[in-house]
């Protein structure tokens, strides 16, 4: 009887460790979904401001030693150049509050191969957790809080149009408009995680108009 | 005594009603002609074959009212001597699809499997909540009805809200047969011998390629080729939280 317990534990723990190849010795937290906005709209207060943001939400609960930066792109302005979402993130790979893994490298995270892109991450609605743990509201979900600010392309780059997606650099709660993508990869006929549609406008209020808060993703350079 | 009796009945003629007024759906939308089976055949991995699989759309499909279109499964098969390989995008018609909603999952062949790369990055419109069965249900998925039995077949047949998400394809990301070799669809379904070892990615044996009808877990979110299985078994599905569902697609 004990035995076959025991055997049964075995095989479980050998199942599990099929996903689970962290089990006992989970990854610090390297990536999350803001749980709060800043609560102004669109108007982050620039990159430094998200950025700040990030590792005040990090530092609260109880991530040490990570150097933060927000996914979000700017777009180019004379006398400076854009900034591509993806390259302010480090190389990856990132895990979750939980230790469970979002992605191994930026190709896996942006999918820049075919077979990549049609595959997918591990960026889903069940790990795209909070900085607390928890999974953010999506469709279904009430309030659906899943339009998740990143101003970026599919591929993570910056707009080079001349419109503006990215609320005028995160400065604007008032006139413009951000791209979004879900944290779910659910809704508006696609599964896009970081460009799905762009915002109604850059006011709070806009961006709850069409199923989000503000909420931005962070990840940890190192 | 009388009377509280018959608020207990308002009460519950009440309720009844607004029960019924609160159903989501009527019935199936007309335009339906995709759903994920609502049940397995119950012998693993062994549906009878390719054929045998698509007759069990074509009466899941008559049982719903949708018997005058032509069904097929969404699996591919494997090439061997003399026969040639089956891939299960070539099987399923131009689309657009709709769900049991009317909702649109994919408008055609480009755009349900990915094949540029922007496409593919945005993906189509299979999600859990999109994913629905001829009967209009969602199917339970990652972190749904967790419990340390949640991973037995009998378990999973008695509580319906445990997770189910593994999808029989037996195709790659691109809807295309494996090459011939390593097992990747239950010996072109026809098999539910257990594999060589209760470690994914130790099997060399019996093995099924599935995708997530959820888009959770799996190591990707891929709606049809996400990993392999432990065998092919009623119980070897089970164990990865798979019940024997695929995906049925009207051709017409």
């Amino acid at each position: 009887m004990k035995k076959a317990g025991a055997v049964a534990a075995l095989t479980v723990s050998l199942l599990s460790g099929v996903y689970v190849a962290y089990a006992g010795q989970q990854m610090p937290m390297s990536f999350f979904v803001t749980s709060v906005s800043v609560g102004k709209g669109g108007d982050l207060g620039g990159l430094a401001g998200a950025d700040a943001h990030c590792a005040m939400l990090a530092q609260a609960a109880g991530s040490t030693g990570k150097i933060w930066r927000a996914y979000l792109s700017t777009q180019a302005r004379p006398g400076q150049p854009a900034v591509n979402a993806r390259d302010r993130i480090g190389q990856g790979p990132w895990y979750n509050s939980k230790g469970q893994p979002i992605s191994q490298n930026q190709a896996e995270l942006h999918g820049d191969t075919l077979e990549m892109a049609q595959r997918g991450s591990d960026l889903y609605k069940q790990s795209a957790l909070n900085e607390k743990g928890v999974v953010v509201n999506g469709v279904g979900d009430t309030p659906n809080m899943h339009d998740v600010l990143t101003g970026s392309q599919l591929d993570g780059r910056a707009y080079t149009d001349n419109m503006d997606h990215t609320c005028n650099n995160w400065t604007s709660s008032g006139m413009g408009s951000a791209q979004v993508g879900h944290s779910d990869r659910s809704g508006g006929g696609s599964t896009s995680w970081n460009s799905a549609h762009a915002s109604r406008g850059c006011s709070q209020q806009d961006l709850v108009g069409t199923g989000g808060a503000g909420l931005f993703y962070c990840f940890a350079i190192n | 005594m009388k009377t509280s009796i018959v608020v207990g009945l308002t009460l519950s003629a009440l309720l009844g009603s607004a029960f019924a007024l609160a159903a989501p759906q009527s019935g199936p939308d007309p335009k339906m002609n995709y759903f994920v089976t609502s049940k397995g055949l119950g012998k693993g991995g062994n549906l009878g074959g390719i054929e045998g699989a698509d007759r069990h759309c074509q009466a899941l499909a008559t049982a719903a009212g949708f018997g005058g279109k032509t069904w097929r499964a969404y699996l591919s098969t494997q090439a061997r001597a003399g026969k040639p390989a089956i891939n299960a995008r070539d099987r399923i018609g131009k689309g657009p699809w709709y769900n049991y909603k009317g909702e649109v999952i994919a408008r055609d062949l480009a755009h349900l499997h990915g094949d540029t790369l922007d496409v593919a990055r945005l993906g189509n419109n299979i999600t859990k909540l999109t994913n629905l069965t001829e009967k209009g249900e969602v199917v339970p998925g990652l972190n749904d009805g967790l419990n340390p039995r949640s991973r037995e077949y009998a378990y999973m047949l008695e509580q319906t809200v445990s997770n189910r998400h593994e999808t029989l394809t037996g195709s790659q990301p691109d809807g295309r047969a494996y090459p011939p070799g390593k097992d990747y669809t239950c010996n072109n379904w026809t098999s539910d011998e257990h594999g060589t070892s209760d470690n994914l990615r130790e099997n060399k044996g019996a093995n099924v390629q599935v995708g997530m009808s959820d888009r959770n877990g799996g190591g990707n979110g891929s709606w049809n080729s996400a990993h392999g299985t432990v065998g092919c078994s009623q119980q070897d599905l089970a164990r990865t939280h798979g019940i024997g569902m695929y995906y049925c697609f009207a051709s017409n």
